[in-house]
């Protein structure tokens, strides 16, 4: 029976072998779609935040690209500061994706308000220990100079 | 919404910090009234994310000595770089001045020591000589400690042995490699008596024995006989140890680790208001676990893509990464039947 068919139907010869150049392809870059938030590195900056499907109005998950436990525990602790928070949590969802989420749900308020309101107590909460370190500084200082 | 966000529950004063103790390369202070969860963000910046300058590209001319080029090259890199005011350097990745490297974005540290006399000769980090043509006056001149100014040794060489060679000192931060870091240790403690019971210490007969009191353990109050758990404590006072590797001042680092975590902050700030991402379900593309699908809606048309993986190979195209567009390869069918012409059919 002669053979009719494909090469992939029939097994392939033996001898059939072929040569790395033939291999098309094999040395054409892989290519990577850039945009996609899963395949850019930490280094080429541009954060992105989106919100996770079934997010209501409320009860919202965050999605942030390349951030970890540096910005999600400060973060969620002083969300849950808000008294109009019901809940905020912070999870990494996987070690090997730079990927991190928070959820917030509300009594009042939007939880995008509470996210951003939790942002700026942040920043000001930084002021505070950043001016707190300099006054330490400086007390220090003079506390060495009069001994 | 009338709370102070800086106000532990406890306390209704805001943050404080006392420092303790501090020279030219460490600062031991105390930060009170944070939560655990801010400490461990300044600690966890401070380790990572604190830019400094390193050499991170060397073109060897000559390289005659018992070591490889590639080797020196590491030992180059380690070389701690004085870092003041580095803010005025750029990354060289997102300089808009130069396609490389240029002098807003690096400094030019060269080297060229031949051995000539009888003896075996020290190459050490003073021998670098610092390009004047830099973005201010202190950045990347070598640290050098030692009382003779030496620095850290390089390599050695024999007599006729060479090293000419030209470094590349670039802004980076320890995230993507440690010899950025600006710090050789930074840590706090807190909790010396373990009332809290966060730590769960190993004995052999008694534990307040065996285990030697921590040095801020004087600070508190040890705790009382018989007193009962407080379940409603937390940590309050954090004592930091920030050990300088030479190329910041330790308050600088401080200062540079809290203007870092504000960045951030900032940037995403910035992206919720100009992004306009937010509350668009619709737009999330990424892989999703099956049963993420909640509250269906715009969301549920993200789904049928099937995963994607990182490297590009287009589902929706039906050809696969490695190109064989419908051809038959010499592997038969694709395991996962994608090229409409598989062996089985």
């Amino acid at each position: 029976m002669a053979p009719t068919a494909t090469a992939n139907e029939s097994p392939a010869p033996v001898d059939a072998d072929f040569s790395m150049n033939d291999a098309a392809d094999f040395d054409q870059p892989i290519e990577r779609d850039e945009n996609d938030p899963a395949n850019r590195g930490w280094l080429q900056g541009a954060h992105s935040i989106k919100t996770l499907p079934g997010s209501s109005e409320t009860a919202a998950s965050f999605q942030f690209v390349k951030e970890d436990h540096t910005l999600g525990n400060a973060l969620r602790y002083i969300i849950m500061k808000n008294p109009d928070v019901e809940f905020c949590g912070y999870s990494i969802p996987h070690p090997s994706e730079e990927l991190m989420n928070i959820r917030i749900q509300t009594y009042e308020g939007t939880a995008l308000d509470a996210l951003e309101k939790g942002l700026s107590d942040l920043i000001a909460l930084c002021d505070e220990v950043s001016a707190k370190y300099v006054g330490a500084r400086e007390a220090f200082q003079s506390q060495v100079a009069a001994v | 919404m009338d709370y102070d966000p800086m106000a532990m529950d406890t306390e209704a004063e805001g943050p404080s910090v006392k420092i303790s103790d501090a020279s030219a390369h460490h600062v031991n202070f105390e930060l009170s009234s944070v939560d655990l969860a801010f400490a461990n963000t300044i600690r966890r910046v401070i380790m990572a994310e604190v830019p400094t300058m390193a050499i991170d590209l060397v073109e060897v001319e000559a390289n005659t000595s018992v070591l490889a080029d590639e080797f020196i090259s590491h030992r180059l890199g380690l070389i701690p770089l004085n870092s003041k005011n580095v803010d005025d350097v750029a990354y060289s990745r997102d300089c808009d001045q130069c396609d490389n490297y240029c002098e807003q974005c690096s400094v030019t540290l060269t080297l060229h020591a031949r051995c000539t006399g009888d003896e075996i000769m020290k190459v050490y980090a003073r021998d670098l000589v610092v390009d004047s043509q830099r973005p201010n006056n202190w950045v990347g001149n070598p640290v050098i400690t030692d009382p003779d100014g030496l620095g850290t040794v390089i390599a050695k060489l024999r007599k006729g042995q060479e090293l000419r060679l030209k470094c590349i000192a670039k802004k980076g931060i320890a995230k993507e490699h440690a010899k950025w870091a600006p710090v050789s240790a930074v840590g706090f403690e807190y909790d010396p008596h373990n009332k809290l019971k966060h730590i769960d210490l190993w004995f052999e007969k008694d534990a307040a024995e065996e285990w030697p009191p921590s040095k801020y353990a004087s600070w508190e109050d040890p705790p009382q006989e018989g007193e009962a758990f407080d379940y409603d404590a937390v940590p309050e006072k954090f004592y930091f140890e920030v050990e300088s590797v030479g190329n910041l001042d330790p308050d600088a680092i401080i200062q540079q680790g809290i203007k870092v975590v504000q960045e951030k902050l900032a940037a995403v700030i910035k992206d919720l208001t100009d992004g306009g991402s937010g509350g668009a379900a619709a737009d999330f593309d990424g892989p999703r676990s099956p049963d993420m699908n909640m509250n269906g809606g715009a969301a549920a048309s993200g789904w049928d893509q099937g995963y994607t993986t990182p490297f590009g190979t287009a589902a929706a195209g039906g050809s696969s990464g490695w190109g064989q567009t419908g051809a038959a390869t010499p592997y038969g069918a694709t395991p996962y039947g994608q090229n409409g012409s598989n062996g089985w059919n």
